[in-house]
């Protein structure tokens, strides 16, 4: 099939196939796959609203057993620049996002040995307890499997125990791609395989929850392991329906095991136009302006995204491995309206709020992005010695905090 | 955007595909609409007509005026040594050409903008040909830039530089957007002779004061420049202003030429991850030809990756 055949069945509203896919992605030009998502983009938003979140992306731990091999953030058990925040640690994080118009933490961490369920379910409590209408959207279907492997639980009793504790809905990290080719290559099959990770997002589904989806491209994988990812969620989500978004970023290499170069604008640009034309069924595409930029953030409104993501106020992972982009809400919003859009706030389930909070009321500018920890902070927030260790470091540990 | 709006824009886009150059309504339609990819689409046209599937790039090595000149021979992808800055007398640019060209061996030596050189010389025709003259004896292989809002007298300005024998590297646009950047670059366009004395246009995007250009701002003055102004032959985009991923998509919106791509960096991260990597991968990806050169506008053969790196 020509790519104008192929072409000609997106303008008529006609399914792709995994082929049809590929063969757009490898030939149609980059200019002809943006006109097409937009097609999409446009027939699913015709108000030409530009939504976008301000939260705060919080990651509690960074100590973690999976070891992947794309990852610049994680530190081992038993590392020195390993840390766990305290739970006071995150109510004053709470309250900045709150100060600047926030609605939800974003919050992944570490797959870290020693902090048990009970340490998150508290931690739910404690936060839902002070903040009763604040959103926790939390923990990648790996970190729940995870929880599941450390409590010997299966995934729906630890689903079930987390929305006890006050999870409203969970991210889609992890995901990188949804092939286990790839997840070898990657050294993150052990944390969670394809299936697992699609399975872990059911239960999360069928629990009432929703949930992003997500996608790391340009590290090892084929194109036709792109396609195969996104086919994946798609199935997924005529099954569930449970995603209300995606967003696709390249892979950092700085600072990472794998090493490598970064894919280019135009990847990005081809990637997320095409994911546009397969995930036919998701209603809200992100731009990932924190790794490309703001400018090619900007630009992928015109290649099928309808969502500049999260203000963010706080963002580690992808800046360990060399992103270091920044935009407030104002920022957020001259992007949006300069590329010919209304900008609207919106919530995670992409209910709207109203328009930009900034005019409304008095926000300072911001021009860098939090940080989890300041470098140096070492100390151990002393709520972990109530909570059983797992790993000898994390009980030495626990042991020096109950001394102190 | 309505589907009419929409099918105005496909019209506009055909039209150009078809070789009828765009009217005063077309450009209209082009500029007022947010369709970007629209306005893309027929500056790629354009751009293909031209340039074919060709994209070409300079590696430079800049000199600062004051700084210490590289020691040893340049590294072999230098396409141009572009000594930068503003030189404080006649005597101090002349002598930093020569300077700069004893350096570079065979590689042209660039430098200075047409401003300053005209301010330097007082704003006074005869010295400034004067200066001209002195610089291209002394080896300046062409002018670094000619910035067309700073031009008062764009005619006599050209007439200068054809009568000085040098040619400038480039004609700069500021990132004045909407009604003055158009009415800019229509005035470029009426320039007689203006494309055989710079050799690209360069729209540039605006960095400061704050607030910065946006990726779209800068995206549709690179495309409105070819779509508008036909006696320059490129269209170049700044590695060095753009970032390399804002300039490899820029390529795909009417662009031809990549200017300032650092030689260095290959030591400091690898040769992967290198400038001069990046840019013939930045190139391939975007689907066209890489075509390295150097400051003369002469196509260069610095090899492959693989051929400049063997060995490693």
């Amino acid at each position: 099939m020509s790519v104008e055949s192929i072409a000609s069945k997106v303008r008529s509203g006609g399914r792709l196939d995994r082929a049809e896919a590929l063969s757009l992605y490898a030939d149609a030009p980059t200019l002809l796959l943006g006109q097409l998502a937009d097609t999409i983009r446009r027939r699913k938003h015709p108000a030409r609203d530009v939504t976008y979140i301000i939260d705060r992306n919080v990651n509690y731990t960074n100590v973690c057993v999976a070891r992947c091999a794309f990852c610049a953030f994680y530190r081992p058990v038993g590392s020195d620049e390993g840390y766990v925040l305290g739970f006071d640690e995150l109510f004053r994080k709470i309250d900045e996002t709150l100060a600047v118009g926030g609605v939800q933490v974003l919050l992944q961490g570490g797959h870290n040995p020693d902090l048990p369920l009970e340490w998150y379910e508290d931690l739910f409590r404690a936060i839902k307890a002070r903040y009763p209408d604040f959103k926790l959207h939390a923990l990648s279907p790996p970190e729940i499997l995870h929880l599941s492997r450390l409590s010997q639980e299966p995934v729906p009793a630890v689903v079930a125990r987390l929305v006890a504790a006050g999870l409203d809905s969970v991210p889609g990290g992890g995901a990188e791609i949804l092939v286990d080719r790839a997840r070898r290559l990657l050294n993150c099959e052990s944390k969670a395989t394809a299936d697992e990770w699609l399975s872990v997002m059911r239960t999360v589904h069928q629990a009432g929850l929703r949930s992003t989806a997500t996608m790391m491209y340009g590290s090892v994988e084929r194109p036709d392991e792109r396609i195969e990812h996104l086919y994946r969620l798609r199935e997924l989500q005529d099954e569930t329906g449970g995603f209300t978004a995606f967003i696709t970023w390249s892979y950092q290499p700085t600072n990472t095991e794998l090493g490598g170069v970064e894919a280019t604008g135009v990847e990005y640009l081809r990637t997320l136009a095409l994911s546009r034309l397969v995930l036919d069924n998701f209603d809200n595409l992100q731009a990932s302006w924190v790794t490309q930029g703001g400018k090619v953030g900007q630009l992928s409104l015109a290649y099928g995204a309808n969502d500049m993501g999260s203000v963010m106020i706080e963002e580690n992972v992808v800046r360990a491995a060399g992103a270091e982009f920044c935009m407030d809400e104002a920022e957020i919003v001259r992007n949006i309206e300069d590329a010919g859009f209304a900008p609207k706030r919106r919530t995670m389930a992409y209910d709207i709020l109203g328009g930009p909070l900034f005019r409304e009321r008095d926000i300072p500018r911001r021009t860098e992005l939090a940080v989890a920890r300041r470098s140096g902070d070492t100390h151990v927030p002393a709520e972990l010695a109530q909570y059983p260790a797992r790993s000898r470091p994390g009980k030495q540990q626990r042991d020096a905090v109950s001394d102190s | 955007m309505s589907e009419d709006v929409t099918a105005a824009l496909e019209q506009v886009v055909e039209n150009v595909t078809n070789g009828v150059s765009p009217s005063e309504a077309d450009v209209a339609q082009l500029v007022g609409s947010p369709d970007l990819i629209a306005l893309g689409m027929a500056a790629d046209v354009v751009r293909r007509r031209r340039h074919g599937d060709r994209v070409t790039f300079v590696q430079i090595v800049e000199a600062p005026l004051g700084a210490a000149l590289p020691e040893g021979p340049l590294p072999a992808q230098t396409g141009e040594l572009r000594v930068t800055g503003r030189p404080e007398s006649d005597a101090v640019a002349v002598g930093a050409i020569r300077a700069a060209v004893a350096c570079a061996g065979v590689v042209p030596v660039t430098g200075f903008s047409f401003a300053d050189l005209d301010d330097l010389s007082g704003h006074n025709v005869g010295r400034l040909a004067k200066l001209l003259s002195a610089l291209r004896e002394a080896g300046l292989a062409q002018l670094g830039e000619v910035s067309a809002e700073g031009l008062q007298d764009p005619d006599a300005a050209l007439a200068l530089l054809r009568d000085s024998g040098l040619v400038a590297a480039r004609l700069t646009l500021g990132a004045a957007t909407g009604t003055v950047g158009l009415s800019l670059m229509r005035q470029v366009a009426s320039w007689h002779g203006v494309g055989e004395v710079c050799r690209c246009l360069a729209p540039l995007p605006r960095v400061a004061p704050s607030p910065p250009s946006t990726g779209y701002a800068d995206l549709r003055q690179v495309a409105l420049a070819r779509l508008l102004v036909d006696n320059i032959d490129s269209i170049q985009v700044d590695w060095a202003l753009y970032g390399p991923k804002l300039a490899q998509v820029a390529l795909t919106f009417g662009a031809d030429d990549v200017d300032a791509v650092p030689v260095a960096g290959a030591k400091e991260q690898g040769w992967r991850r290198s400038p001069g990597e990046v840019i013939l991968r930045n190139i391939a990806g975007a689907g066209f030809t890489a075509v390295p050169r150097n400051g003369r506008f002469e196509a260069v053969d610095v090899g492959t990756g693989s051929e400049r790196h063997a060995g490693r």
